[in-house]
């Protein structure tokens, strides 16, 4: 019996004590999980390699540089995979700050796994940049060391009104069909409640099930009620069907907006179903940001540097999700080297001041009751267009950073 | 049937394992104990429908979400304690099980393990759809709610301690069940529910109540398992994965008996703990715990447990 109490105490031990890995003042440790398997993986992979190309750009010039230890630091990763699930994130974020020291953290992707980093965060007093949590509702709930780099989902869809009013003053009829899931749910009541302040009627706003895969009552219903546009959408694979099911049926419509799906490269693979949607996104590769229409003093790298980098090191062009993992890795640098220590309440400060504009866009955080919500960036609009027979994204919205016109109306391609 | 020996070194065994944390001061060991305490509290009490009874249970996580959700909204929104939350989370979840059980515990066999995911998965498309307790996008604890404790780090200490009482609670009370006539009752339903039902056992209410109790404790896990996490949402709260893994750590450790949900959930938790965090294995560990559950299945189909009671005949009686 005694043997048996000493076996599995002593297994128990070996478990749990794996070596913890002291970092001194020669290295700066990021900590994060991120999604290696579970429902978010292809979207956290490439957040992940965002993240790692500023990272390797970093190190590859010696590091971040921090005035009070009066050198450059290189950047070190402690990364586990959180299984897209909310079971593991704290013990994972936990051992992140406790046994692997790590410095700073990175959020998990998406913003349900977000909120349960944060409470660990704030508990230890850690900086966490939030990438891929697009959530306003983790930003009033008290935390005051979480600052988030998308724009957040308030005002994720509402330009798509903005885009009907300009082109087509005349289409006032809008279907929201959407993914019953947090991120999707904020997104269009958020776009409902504008689309009505606006003098849009909102004729059909349905939610579908995560994972659904046949769309035809929700296709039937958007004919009966007629709209000229269809927003909406979730995360991608639900996207991509709900697209690939409205071309089928030959659903006539005058502007078609998703979110997620129209973002992800890989959409271009449903051909002419593709053609002519749009979608809003926190970046893209087109997207004419630069050091003379910034609006606030420039930083890092251009659009076209960070495209090609991403190229060489992967080779493709990047999504905004990867894009979101650099800028994340690129504000915390600026907010290292502003605060030049890596004290907590000192990069809390520069991060507070800041506003800067980056390939990414503007980088400015709430400060008030929402505080660390971003506040400083907007979406861009992208459209899927044919130039000499290839599938091709094209930015159409805002104007100022369009790379091509809207094609208008969306039934044009049938 | 004799009282047995299991509880008197199982209970010091968990005494041990949940004192490692607090000793060390390791918060990184607390978090992975709080897990194991975690799986084992979800097994042992599976275990009661699953291993006495003989029904699979499918979608048993619906039970904790239920808790969850219970204790979340009356944490949330009238200001209620974690142990009061806790317990009332907890009822309804077994009040939840018992009316269910009275509809589907009539089906047998494989109609019963469907009935339950279909039931897991109508629970969560109506929460999904309930916006008093947040629907879709779930709910978020505002972090003041933890100064009730004494800040964030003392709460999370306290979720510990009480996760850790449950867990012994749970291991004794399903003892106990395991031990008593209705046990013996719930045991002869497995082996032949016709039989038993000649022989006088009220097999109907009896089910019912297994379920109910087994239904009981995971409802509790919720509340505590939500309350550190600090937010509640449907796909979280109603995750059938997490279903098939309590199924999972029960056949592991062998069916039917609390030392092996115990032994099933702790072997299970590690192995996946240890090779998520492993440098080596962190980017395959779905496939090695794959393939080294499949082993175990195929060579020990009665489970790590049932494996050494079939070889000693004297550690029959500990590894009840």
């Amino acid at each position: 019996m005694k043997r048996l109490i000493g076996v599995l105490v002593g297994v128990l031990f070996l478990a749990v004590s794996m070596g913890p890995a002291w970092a001194g003042m020669n290295k700066l440790v990021i900590g994060f999980t991120m999604s290696q398997t579970g429902k978010f993986n292809s979207e956290s992979k490439e957040q992940f390699q965002g993240l790692k190309l500023w990272a390797d750009q970093v190190n590859a010039k010696g590091g971040i540089y921090v005035k009070m230890v009066g050198k450059k630091l290189p950047v070190v990763f402690k990364y586990y995979d959180d299984e897209s699930s909310k079971d593991r994130v704290q013990q994972l974020y936990t051992r992140l700050i406790s046994q692997d020291k790590a410095d700073f953290l990175i959020s998990p992707y998406s913003s349900g796994l977000t909120a349960s980093a944060a409470i660990i965060a704030e508990q230890y007093g850690k900086v966490m940049m939030a990438t891929g949590a697009a959530s306003d509702s983790i930003f009033n709930k008290g935390y005051t060391h979480v600052f988030q780099i998308y724009t957040p989902a308030s005002r994720y869809l509402t330009d798509a009104m903005d885009i009907l009013t300009k082109v087509d003053p005349k289409a006032k009829k809008i279907a929201i069909v959407y993914e019953n899931s947090k991120f999707a749910k904020a997104v269009c009541t958020s776009a409902k409640k504008y689309a009505e302040e606006k003098g849009f009627k909102v004729v059909l706003f349905e939610a579908y099930d995560s994972g659904t895969t046949d769309f035809t009552s929700f296709i039937n219903k958007i004919k009966a009620t007629n709209p000229d546009a269809i927003i909406g959408g979730g995360h991608f694979a639900d996207g991509e069907t709900f697209t690939k099911q409205l071309f089928e049926q030959k659903v006539k419509v005058k502007l078609v907006s998703l979110l997620v799906a129209p973002a992800v490269p890989e959409f271009s693979e449903l051909g002419k179903a593709a053609l002519y949607v749009t979608g809003p996104s926190q970046w893209e590769p087109l997207a004419k940001f630069s050091k003379t229409s910034a609006k606030s003093a420039w930083f890092g790298l251009s659009s076209k540097e960070f495209v090609k980098a991403y190229k060489k090191a992967y080779g493709y062009v990047p999504g905004y999700h990867a894009a979101g993992g650099y800028a994340a890795g690129l504000v915390l640098q600026k907010a290292i080297e502003d605060a030049g220590c890596i004290m907590t309440n000192m990069v809390k400060k520069a991060l507070e001041k800041m506003d800067i504009t980056t390939f990414y866009g503007r980088i400015k955080f709430d400060t008030g009751n929402y505080y660390g919500r971003q506040v400083g960036h907007s979406m861009v609009y992208l459209q899927w267009q044919k130039k000499d027979g290839k599938m091709v994204k094209e930015v159409v919205w805002p104007l100022e950073a369009k790379s091509a016109n809207l094609v208008y109306p969306f039934y044009k391609k049938y | 049937m004799g009282k047995g020996k299991t509880l008197f070194w199982l209970i010091p065994a968990l005494l041990i394992i949940i004192l490692i944390p607090p000793v060390t001061g390791s918060v990184t060991t607390r978090e992975g104990v709080f897990l194991i305490l975690m799986y084992v509290t979800l097994a042992v009490s599976l275990n009661i429908i699953l291993g006495y009874t003989g029904y699979v249970s499918f979608g048993h996580i619906v039970f904790y979400g239920i808790g969850g959700y219970v204790a979340f909204y009356l944490m949330k929104f009238h200001g209620i304690h974690l142990i009061p939350a806790m317990i009332m989370g907890g009822i309804g979840a077994a009040i939840a099980a018992f009316a269910l059980g009275e509809a589907v515990l009539r089906l047998r066999g494989a109609f019963f393990a469907i009935a339950t995911i279909g039931v897991n998965e109508a629970v969560k498309a109506l929460v999904n759809n309930l916006n008093f307790i947040g629907g879709a996008e779930g709910l978020f604890f505002n972090f003041r709610i933890y100064n009730t404790y004494g800040g964030a780090t003392k709460a999370i200490w306290f979720s510990y301690y009480t996760m850790a009482a449950l867990t012994i609670t749970t291991v004794i009370a399903a003892y106990l069940i395991k031990k008593s006539k209705f046990g013996l009752g719930l045991m002869a339903i497995r082996e032949d529910e016709d039989a038993a039902i000649i022989l006088g056992v009220n097999a109907k209410r009896y089910k019912s109540l297994a379920y109910a109790a087994s239904a009981l404790f995971p409802g509790m896990v919720g509340a505590v398992f939500f309350f550190k996490a600090g937010n509640i949402e449907p796909h979280d709260a109603f995750h059938l994965i997490k279903s098939i893994e309590m199924i999972f750590m029960v056949m592991l450790g062998g069916y039917g008996s609390v030392t092996g949900a115990v032994t099933g959930a702790l072997v299970y938790e590690r192995l996946k703990g240890f090779l998520l965090v492993n440098p080596l294995f962190k980017n395959l560990h779905m496939a090695i715990s794959g393939v080294i559950l499949l082993l175990i299945v195929l060579f020990m189909p009665q489970g790590i447990v049932g494996f050494i009671r079939e070889k000693s005949k004297k550690l029959r009686e500990m590894l009840e």
